[in-house]
């Protein structure tokens, strides 16, 4: 294996192949401080390097052709017993597959007032209901970069999801327990808040979150709302944004996938002029729009909101309305809607 | 290349009189061996009082350096062994399979190109599946954005298992999607690793040996672009080295092991809208084969066309339908 295939950095490369290291097999018998003598670095440094040219040079025997693969059959087992987050909308449900799947990125856009706060607030307490009542039982991170979260609405969706529960439990007359359980300040308890000013917090924000969520062990659910707005205004070397982005969202898939919950962006939308007409589309690019595993867009359909799903690996593309009221996000057939304000 | 004097261990001939006898001429590694005058350094050691140890140091260097490169083949070996060994895998499609007269090249680097939701994660599992299914073969798949769905192959090969077929008694869903194999990468460097641990495998014999029946027939990496585009640019050539080496190791794999490697790509918008395949211009010659995929708004049918083929002409199209 070559050094140039192992994670040092530039400096540290640029030291080791022009004092003639290119190879794992450069390092055998060789000891920190001949190295360092070699390459005039501090003794730390060198065994620095010399931990990660063992940690590479580990002859690992392999179970499968590669450390850590799975079969797809394993997969589609493990699968099966998957939980979704739901979203408290049948038709919303109903075309994600049963709600948010975890180890996914989904991104959600939309115009302005469509309701993608509404739904990050409603995702980060469903994710809560616990496992008796058909929910995940964990907790949520909301990471809020445009100052939209609302504690006096999440309070208001948490109450009346306890309230749904407890309606679907009254018929099988676990009433006391159920209210034991529940509680509105423990659900608030659980949404952990980072507010976020500039893309540089932001960027630290996902890298601490690993470290954070090994603590705390039983986060199911990521929210950023949203991801586009320290990128857009002020940031002018594009090449950058696209790095950072990129980056960005391979870290998430990382966690997604290490700790098994879901992330869920969300995106503003820009226009983008294409034959001479102007289409809506979503904020921060070509590049950015492979990012996602998932990816729904909601729009008004009259005076009524719909949701389509633009960008899934297993399910049919698909569009489904849904609803903004007071308990939250409901399905279209619920009364007390919020109407279109523009 | 490595410094003479690490190896001193693994050759006895090579001694510290060899490497004393080098250092007076400035020689200290093998690349500075290789830079020398050979005649010259043979002439001087023939003059030296240990000449016979020296000459033996030295044919030991020349020894291992013959040892680091390929061997050579004339014209005609390289035919009979392409015909021999080069097969194309079916995709499953047949629009496609015509248009890139037989279907996935083994020992060729395919790379798959679209914009966002055009159908190439779909085009990918299915191959896989039918791969899979078709030559009892293994399949590997890099995922680098949670999108292999399990799902969606286990449909395919339901599929495949229920078109009428003689002699395929006795295959199951689980024996064939056991074969198809998925590993997560989401940077460069662990995709390094991996694609090490990939070649230590398929070369080492016991692995061969167990194997008989299931040997790695196809690779797929998606989305390579995900792994690259957070390092391309920025002031260093760093990245741009890194993503140039990883298309180098992916296609000595496929002519080592006679793989058939599938990679896909995002597509940026160029110089007058056009949507253009991403990371660059040096990467553009890495692949073999180059495809753009695109899909019409709101249909199930993905166009497939051909910007770079070793054997087709360019421009060429066929079209596909994403079922279910």
């Amino acid at each position: 294996m070559e050094i140039w295939s192992l994670p040092f950095s530039p400096s540290q490369r640029a030291k080791l192949l022009s004092a003639g290291y290119t190879y794992l097999h450069s390092f055998s018998h060789l000891s920190p401080s001949a190295l360092a003598a070699d390459l005039d670095v501090s003794p730390q440094e060198a065994s620095d390097v010399l931990r990660v040219v063992t940690q590479a040079g580990m002859m690992r025997k392999p179970d499968s052709i590669v450390a850590g693969a799975q079969t797809a059959w394993d997969i589609l087992c493990e699968d099966r017993t998957m939980n979704h987050i739901t979203t408290s909308c049948e038709d919303l449900d109903g075309i994600l597959g049963g709600g948010i799947s975890c180890k996914e990125i989904t991104e959600v856009g939309g115009v302005p007032g469509i309701g993608k706060t509404q739904l990050g607030i409603q995702l980060a307490v469903n994710v809560q209901i616990p496992v008796e009542y058909g929910g995940l039982g964990g907790k949520a991170i909301y990471v809020d970069t445009e100052g939209s979260f609302m504690v006096e609405r999440a309070f208001q969706i948490a109450e009346s999801c306890i309230q749904d529960i407890m309606d679907k439990v009254l018929q099988t007359d676990d009433v006391g327990v159920c209210q034991e359980n529940l509680h509105v300040n423990a659900i608030l308890a659980n949404i952990f808040y980072f507010r976020i000013c500039s893309y540089t917090e932001q960027i630290a924000v996902v890298n601490y979150l690993e470290k954070f969520i090994s603590a705390q062990k039983d986060v199911k659910i990521i929210i950023i709302d949203s991801v586009t707005f320290h990128f857009r205004q002020d940031f002018d070397d594009l090449a950058l944004r696209t790095r950072v982005l990129s980056a960005l969202a391979q870290k998430m898939m990382k966690l997604a996938k290490k700790f098994n919950l879901a992330v869920v962006l969300l995106n503003q939308v820009t226009t983008k002029c294409t034959d001479g007409s102007f289409q809506l589309t979503l904020a921060l690019g070509e590049s950015w729009s492979h990012a996602c595993t998932n990816r729904i867009i909601l729009y008004w359909k009259g005076n009524e909101r719909c949701a389509y799903l633009d960008k899934s690996p297993s399910l049919p593309l698909s569009a489904a309305p849904f609803s903004v009221t007071t308990k939250g996000i409901r399905s279209v057939a619920s009364s007390c809607k919020r109407m279109r304000t523009t | 290349m490595p410094p003479l004097k690490s190896l001193q261990h693994q050759f006895p001939s090579i001694d510290s009189n060899l490497l004393h006898f080098c250092a007076s001429h400035g020689i200290f590694s093998v690349e500075d061996f290789l830079v020398h005058d050979l005649y010259m350094l043979v002439a001087l050691a023939e003059r030296q009082t240990s000449s016979k140890g020296l000459k033996e140091g030295i044919a030991q260097v020349l020894t291992f350096l013959n040892n680091q490169h390929f061997p050579w083949m004339n014209g005609v070996e390289l035919l009979e062994s392409t015909q021999h060994n080069k097969h194309f895998l079916l995709t499953g499609f047949d629009g496609i399979d015509t248009l890139l007269c037989g279907g996935l090249c083994e020992g060729n680097l395919t790379e798959l190109a679209g914009p966002s939701s055009s159908g190439k994660t779909q085009f990918c599992l299915h191959a896989a599946a039918h791969v899979a299914y078709t030559y009892m073969c293994s399949v590997l798949y890099l995922d680098t954005s949670n999108s292999f769905s399990s799902k969606r192959i286990s449909y395919r090969v339901n599929r495949l298992l229920a078109s009428p077929n003689k002699g395929e008694k006795g295959r199951s869903l689980e024996g064939i999607m056991s074969s198809i194999l998925s590993h997560s990468v989401f940077d460069i460097f662990s995709m390094f690793e991996t694609l090490h641990q990939l070649e230590l495998s398929l070369s080492s014999q016991l692995f061969q040996a167990e194997i008989q029946n299931s040997k790695l027939r196809l690779l797929i990496v998606d989305s390579i672009s995900s792994l690259i585009t957070p390092i391309l640019g920025g002031k260093g050539p760093q990245g741009h080295s890194l993503m140039l080496n990883v298309g180098f190791i992916l296609k000595k794999l496929a002519i080592d092991y006679n793989l058939a490697v599938l990679v896909t790509n995002h597509t940026v918008v160029g110089e007058g809208g056009n949507s253009k395949p991403a990371l660059g211009e040096s990467w553009k010659s890495v692949p073999h084969t180059r495809l753009l995929l695109s899909r019409d708004q709101m249909s199930n049918i993905c166009n497939m066309s051909i910007l770079k083929h070793t054997s087709m002409a360019c421009g060429q199209t066929a079209s596909f339908r994403l079922d279910g």
